[in-house]
């Protein structure tokens, strides 16, 4: 039942680290490099370098590294799936055999490619959790609206992207929590959410979805009214009282990311 | 009277182990539920009272620690977890949202269906189990649960986990966020189903005043702990003990409490309206006889 709090990604945890206090522009800026990055590395000396950056960075951050690797749980179907497939149909035909399963014939570069490709999804996925395991949702959604806010006269509405995502980031533990109260109330009048063919197991989920969808709109309906009690009328002439401002551990972080890129690609090139 | 139903031994809960956000909700709680009575869960916010009952049906796991339920042991994951819940009835706090069915007779007959009864059976049932809760099945029975009031709503909960005919129900804070008149109408079907129906009932309350009316016993939460586990009078006897951890007594025995402060002879381990009267005319008759034959 506690399962569904396991559910790491997209947490916030509270610390005092010098990664935390990074400006959360710098922190998305250099998450988007990273994301880049790791597509661009072509051999495992690349991610290799990545993931010592990344394992230094995480270290930094005084977020316990069992943690961090927890976020990795809701996922491991689909690595295993990745590396499976990759293992199967992603190495060139005529490479060396390793065994075969009747139609199936796993080679050596297969299997290489597919630890690379899980190797870059695991990556991929510590360093997005990395941020917001570092970066509040409120600060999460005060860079985005910022690095957005040049693009407002292209039609990009930054204000109403950032406060849907500040909404929405602030209701999921809310909404897990009270799936999970209501799996269990109907648990506790005999439900059976685990057994049976999928067609009963869909079934099963009709008295956990309806309570769920009425109190989200129950919810939804007493924040707008709280936002407008409190004056909200959308971001026109909103003024922050947190005003965010790049310090010189902005500069020394992005030299230290693009440092570490560099020598990701390069370590991985000719 | 005497045989236990639901025990626990060193009952231990810790949520979300091993993350940063571990916290301890119950540290080796030793517990016993007798067959037949009314036991009064009480405790400030946060002692762990809702996590204590969640234990009763195997909706969570003791991280350490045993629970029986009728004498067999609650072992997660094994088929007599859903023998337990059978016969341990849990109704949560609020529990009116998790009603979603479309007419309030599908939604009580949910319980039901999930023991795989024949159709008779789960229509016998709901019609008990709605007059038990006070609705007129056929008026209320076509219904949409969500057209109806909150009092009525929180009803129709209850009907829900008693027509799984538990031998123990557990009510979380039944009376939370009710008027007064709703309040009254749950605790006196709450007493009705403790006395008729022979009820094992297990009432958590923020209300010292409802457990005291109801309660024959009363367990104190603290911290994750038993800090009281006594018969009614004497737990509410221990006034500065309770109010020492943020909890208070009954507003009978504070009057009487307050009479004796101010020199009135009373004994202060009197519960109800009507006892408490007796008490102060007895002591108020005592003392002008004794005054008169002074005289
Ligand atoms: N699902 C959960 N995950 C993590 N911690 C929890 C969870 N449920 C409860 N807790 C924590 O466990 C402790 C006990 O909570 P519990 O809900 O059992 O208290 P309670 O006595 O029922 O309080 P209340 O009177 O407010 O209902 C609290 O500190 C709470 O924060
Ligand atoms: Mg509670």
């Amino acid at each position: 039942m506690e399962l569904l709090r396991s559910l790491t990604i997209g947490q916030y945890v509270p610390r005092a680290s010098p990664v935390h206090r990074l400006d959360p522009r710098t922190k998305i800026l250099a998450t988007t490099v990273l994301m880049v990055v790791v597509f661009l590395a072509r051999d495992f000396r690349g991610l290799g370098v990545f993931a010592a950056f990344l394992a230094g960075a995480v270290v930094l951050s005084q977020v316990p590294a069992g943690f961090v690797l927890r976020g990795l749980r809701p996922i491991w179907f689909l690595l295993l799936l990745t590396l499976v497939l990759q293992v199967f149909f992603g190495g060139a035909s005529g490479g060396t055999v390793l065994w075969r399963l009747g139609p199936l014939v796993a080679t050596r570069e297969g299997l290489v490619q597919g630890l690379f490709v899980t190797a870059r999804l695991v990556l991929l996925v510590v360093s997005t959790s990395l941020l917001t395991f570092t970066t509040s949702p409120v600060e999460l959604a005060d860079g985005m609206e910022r690095l957005l806010n040049p693009f407002r006269r292209l039609g990009v509405p930054a204000h109403e992207l950032a406060m849907m995502m500040t909404i929405a980031l602030r209701f999921i533990p809310t909404l897990v929590e009270e799936t999970e109260k209501i799996m269990k109330a109907q648990m506790a009048r005999g439900a059976d959410l685990d057994t049976g063919g999928p067609l009963r197991r869909a079934r099963a989920l009709v008295p956990i979805l309806v309570p769920l969808f009425v109190s989200a709109f129950r919810r939804a309906d007493e924040l707008a009214v709280a936002m407008e009690a409190r004056g909200y009328r959308g971001g026109e002439g909103r003024t922050r009282m947190k005003q965010l401002r790049y310090r010189a551990r902005d500069l020394w972080a992005g030299l230290v990311v693009v440092g570490a890129s560099v020598l990701v690609l390069w370590s991985g090139g000719p | 009277m005497s045989d236990p139903v639901v025990v626990c031994e060193g009952l231990t809960h810790v949520y979300l182990r091993g993350t940063p956000f571990e916290s301890v909700a119950l540290r080796g709680v030793d517990l016993v539920v007798r067959r037949g009575e009314c036991l009064g869960l009480v405790g400030p916010t946060g002692s762990g009272k809702s996590t204590l009952v969640q234990h009763f049906n195997g909706l969570l796991r003791p991280t350490e620690g045993r629970v029986w339920v009728d004498g067999v042991e609650i072992r997660p994951g094994t088929a007599v977890v859903r023998e337990v819940r059978r016969k341990v009835g849990l109704l949560f706090q609020y529990p009116e949202h998790q009603l979603f069915e479309a007419t309030v007779f599908e939604d009580v007959a949910f319980g039901p269906r999930n023991l795989g009864l024949d159709p008779e059976e789960v229509q016998e049932r709901v019609r008990e189990s709605l007059e038990w809760v006070g609705l007129d099945p056929d008026r209320f029975g076509p219904r949409s649960p969500f057209s109806l009031s909150g009092g009525e709503m929180r009803r129709v909960a209850i009907a829900g986990v008693l027509a799984m005919r538990p031998q123990v129900l557990v009510l979380d804070e039944p009376t939370a966020g009710l008027d007064p008149e709703g309040r009254r109408e749950i605790l006196s079907r709450v007493r009705d189903l403790h006395r008729k129906a022979a009820l094992t009932v297990v009432l958590i309350s923020h209300s010292m005043d409802d457990v005291a009316r109801l309660c024959q016993r009363v367990v104190v939460l603290h911290r994750g702990q038993v800090f009281l586990d006594a018969p009614v009078r004497e737990a509410f006897a221990q006034s500065d003990r309770l109010r020492s951890i943020g909890l208070d007594v009954p507003r009978v025995t504070d009057v009487l409490l307050r009479l004796k402060a101010a020199g009135l002879p009373v004994r202060c381990d009197r519960l109800t309206v009507e006892e408490a009267c007796e008490e102060i005319v007895r002591v108020l008759q005592g003392n002008r006889r004794w005054s008169s034959s002074e005289a």
